[in-house]
């Protein structure tokens, strides 16, 4: 089954799935992404233009600022295109790119758009995002026409040389959005190693780096509501890429127990492997669920578009890391093997679930919004 | 204007005016009714038929049944739009007995029952004249619903029925009740199988009301004692009864979202925050992630629920093994909410005043055990979801082949060992 289910979809919609499906495929199956080709190489760039001409990056940007809406249904649409990366393990900051230029698309000054927009568009460049409840933390004073950023976040998905980081940081007026590049002085990314191979994470370490003020995203002191809405986005689409990792998986293991044999019967006809597998995909659906309602909220932009998005992102990350543990269970020992795949699901999964906000710090979010 | 065009815009608009003229608002309504748990007085269901009559007369009983039956020959849509409308309105309430009623009987009658029968009860149904209620697991039949043993036999142009039903909701109230009963002991277990309209009223039929777990009574036991019933009584075919129980099972497990409520639950699960602040916890951080816990399972269950029936209406090659991710969902989450209230509630649900009754908290607990076993336990929706969503092969058994007398037979001597 799909995320949502095909005879709702339009005609552009499937068009759109099925051309993301069949470039995934073509271009960066499981075995490519198991060697990290896609780690700042020429493939990468190569991929994100190709990715960025079936306008993967597009979809939530107007069309007056360059952007290719598909829909009224825009974060929906993106929805679809993560779902499909999701199912092969996708690297690339597909997600962190969208949030980035649909925040400058709607916040940005007429010189930020010029200076942003079409590079993220056309696959040129992509984009970091930080906000809480990213780990880390940024402080930034003002000095006249000049801002003084300190301090480091980690856990952040590699935009790559030449990216672009929106980040927000603390300021005695409030939180504040810089949108900053990543070569520019005084900014110094590390790359990480991580538990997600699939993916390439880095630090950022600000030290005492001077920002100018035209590199300011909306108003000074004025960025805890867009960045509540940029995490609403960010979560909604990272379940998306988590849902069609889980479901890839989910189909694998079904078809593993179906032809393993074991006491002398395929051992999914045993109802210990069959109602854990019941199970799993319970949660499975009720994650598709979860995330095409907090697509729909966001779409319509309503007062329960923040509550639905962490809604999602709790029960998309909880049930994602009891899906990797149980399809481990069937899989049994070859699922311990750097071989078989499973691990970069387990790896991909456990990492989407805490990217963002794991679940606990969502459901106190979520208490917070609710208004306890 | 032909009525079935009515664009939901206009249907809407038209209900919401009907509702505001004929129905009286009540506090707390929220177009969901829950009742399998509680009693129903004469003056209750009295009341109910009162109010069915009404809305039957207006047009808007059997919204989404054919017009043919009785009903307004809309959409599933147009039914939740009246809904949505009618919350925060008294509806009729005729406890769990209505819920079955107006959703696996009268379905499993427009699907199944032929003409003549569907025109003699499914406007009486929809009108509220007749309640009905399921005369369906038995105390040695409940998950394994195709091995009951109350017995048919055919008596010139009537039939004889003698055996004992169980777990019938509001049974005490009903009219009728929908009999399934084997009329083929040398068939095997599914091809043996007939329905049976029974009036409640029947001469050798007696209904005793179950005391429950957590002392209330909506469920009762039946004994039939060579109740005499007509031919044309037969709802589907003889020994056909298998297929119009998967039409039942569909329903009951929730594709008419019965299982779902009207409303998408957007406040922050009220009940556990009002418990919360009443033991003043609310600021513990454990209780606030059992708060949220709960609330994302309400929304995520609705939305699942929607899924669900959009599943079941669009596909082209309807999958009704799909409605039992709904009633596992329910059968699993009910049972986590309960607990989570236990645990906010302390002390307060385990020990209470004598003078006071039962909080609920505890009743809540106790009584949320019965969505994990009715309508087929949680186990039984998790082999339709692994057999027929899945595809994973079916466990060996012993019951598929042999005329089920013989399989009645050989289970009582069986020795434990698998050839």
């Amino acid at each position: 089954m799909t995320l949502v289910i095909a005879e709702s979809l339009t005609p552009d919609q499937r068009l759109l799935q099925d051309v993301s499906a069949q470039f995934i495929a073509e271009t960066m199956t499981l075995s490519k992404v198991r060697e990290q080709t896609n780690v700042r190489t020429a493939l990468a760039a190569e991929y994100r233009r190709r990715a960025a001409d079936l306008g993967w990056f597009s979809l939530l940007v107007p069309d007056e600022h360059g952007g290719g809406r598909l829909s009224d249904n825009s974060v929906l649409d993106a929805c679809l295109v993560a779902y499909q990366r999701g199912r092969l393990l996708q690297p690339g900051a597909f997600v962190a790119t969208n949030v980035v230029a649909r925040a400058v698309a709607a916040g940005g000054s007429e010189q930020q758009r010029h200076a942003t927009l079409p590079g993220l568009l056309s696959g040129e460049v992509a984009a970091a995002w930080v906000a809480a409840p990213s780990p880390g933390a940024v402080e930034a004073c003002r000095n006249d026409d000049t801002y003084r950023l300190s301090g480091s976040v980690r856990f952040v998905e590699d935009p790559g040389p030449d990216g672009i980081v929106l980040l927000t940081a603390n300021t005695p007026d409030g939180p504040t959005q810089f949108l900053l590049s990543t070569d520019m002085p005084g900014l110094r990314i590390e790359t990480a190693d991580s538990l997600d191979i699939s993916r390439r994470f880095v630090e950022i370490h600000c030290t005492d780096t001077k920002v100018p003020m035209a590199a300011v995203l909306g108003r000074p002191g004025a960025g805890a509501a867009p960045a509540a809405e940029q995490l609403a986005l960010a979560c909604v689409l990272l379940c998306a890429e988590s849902v069609g990792a889980m479901d890839y998986e989910l189909a694998t293991t079904v078809q593993y127990a179906k032809d393993r044999v074991a006491f002398g019967r395929p051992i999914g006809s045993f109802q210990a492997i069959k109602h854990l597998l019941a199970d799993t995909s319970l949660g499975l659906e009720t994650a598709k669920a979860c995330v095409v309602a907090a697509a729909a909220h966001l779409d319509a932009a309503d007062d329960y578009a923040q509550q639905a998005a962490s809604i999602a992102k709790a029960v998309v990350g909880a049930n994602g890391q009891d899906l990797a543990q149980n399809c481990f269970q069937v899989f049994g020992g070859i699922g311990f093997t750097w071989e078989h795949d499973q691990h970069l699901y387990l790896r991909r999964l456990s990492s989407d679930a805490a990217l963002y906000g794991d679940p606990v710090w969502h459901r106190e979010y979520l208490c917070q919004l609710g208004g306890i | 204007m032909d009525d079935t065009m009515v664009d939901l815009d206009t249907f809407r608009r038209q209900a919401r005016a009907w509702i505001a003229a004929n129905l009286d608002r009540r506090e707390g309504a929220n177009g969901q009714i829950n009742a399998q748990l509680e009693d129903r007085s004469a003056a209750d269901i009295a009341r109910a038929r009162v109010l069915q009559r009404r809305l039957f007369d207006g047009g808007y009983a059997g919204i989404s049944f054919p017009r043919e039956c009785g009903g307004r020959g809309l959409s599933a849509t147009h039914e939740q739009v009246f809904r949505e409308e009618a919350a925060g309105y008294e509806l009729p309430d005729f406890g769990g007995a209505g819920n079955v009623t107006f959703g696996p009987i009268a379905r499993s009658i427009v699907a199944h029952a032929d003409e003549a029968f569907v025109h003699r009860h499914l406007p009486r149904i929809l009108s509220g004249e007749e309640i009905w209620c399921q005369l369906y697991s038995e105390p040695d039949a409940g998950s394994d619903l195709p091995g009951v043993r109350t017995s048919a036999t055919r008596d010139g142009d009537k039939w004889r029925i003698t055996g004992a039903k169980v777990w019938s909701t509001g049974a005490y109230y009903a009219d009728w009740g929908m009999c399934l009963a084997r009329t083929d002991w040398a068939a095997v277990k599914r091809r043996g199988l007939t329905w049976f309209a029974v009036p409640m009223n029947a001469e050798g039929l007696s209904v005793r009301r179950i005391l429950q777990i957590d002392g209330s009574a909506g469920f009762c036991e039946e004994f039939l004692d060579d109740v005499v019933i007509p031919n044309d009584a037969i709802i589907g075919g003889l020994n056909d009864g298998w297929a119009v129980a998967q039409t039942m099972l569909v329903y009951e497990r929730g594709a008419g979202e019965e299982f779902t409520g009207a409303v998408e639950p957007r406040d922050l699960a009220p009940d556990l925050v009002a418990l919360a602040r009443q033991v003043g916890r609310v600021q513990e951080p454990i209780v606030r992630q059992l708060i949220a816990r709960s609330q994302a399972q309400d929304f995520a269950r609705y939305h699942l629920g929607k899924r669900i029936a959009q599943q079941l209406m669009t596909s082209t090659s309807p999958q009704p093994a799909v409605a039992a991710y709904g009633k596992l969902a329910l059968g699993v989450f009910a049972a986590d909410r309960g607990r989570a209230a236990m645990e906010i509630a302390g002390a307060d649900a385990l020990v209470w005043p004598t003078t006071s009754e039962m909080p609920m908290s505890a009743k809540g607990f106790l009584n949320a055990r019965m969505t994990c076993i009715a309508a087929g336990t949680n186990e039984m929706q998790r082999n339709a979801i692994g057999e027929r969503v899945l595809g994973l092969p079916r466990e060996p058994s012993f019951d598929l082949t042999k005329p089920f007398g013989d399989v009645v037979r050989d289970a009582r001597t069986w020795d434990g060992r698998v050839c």
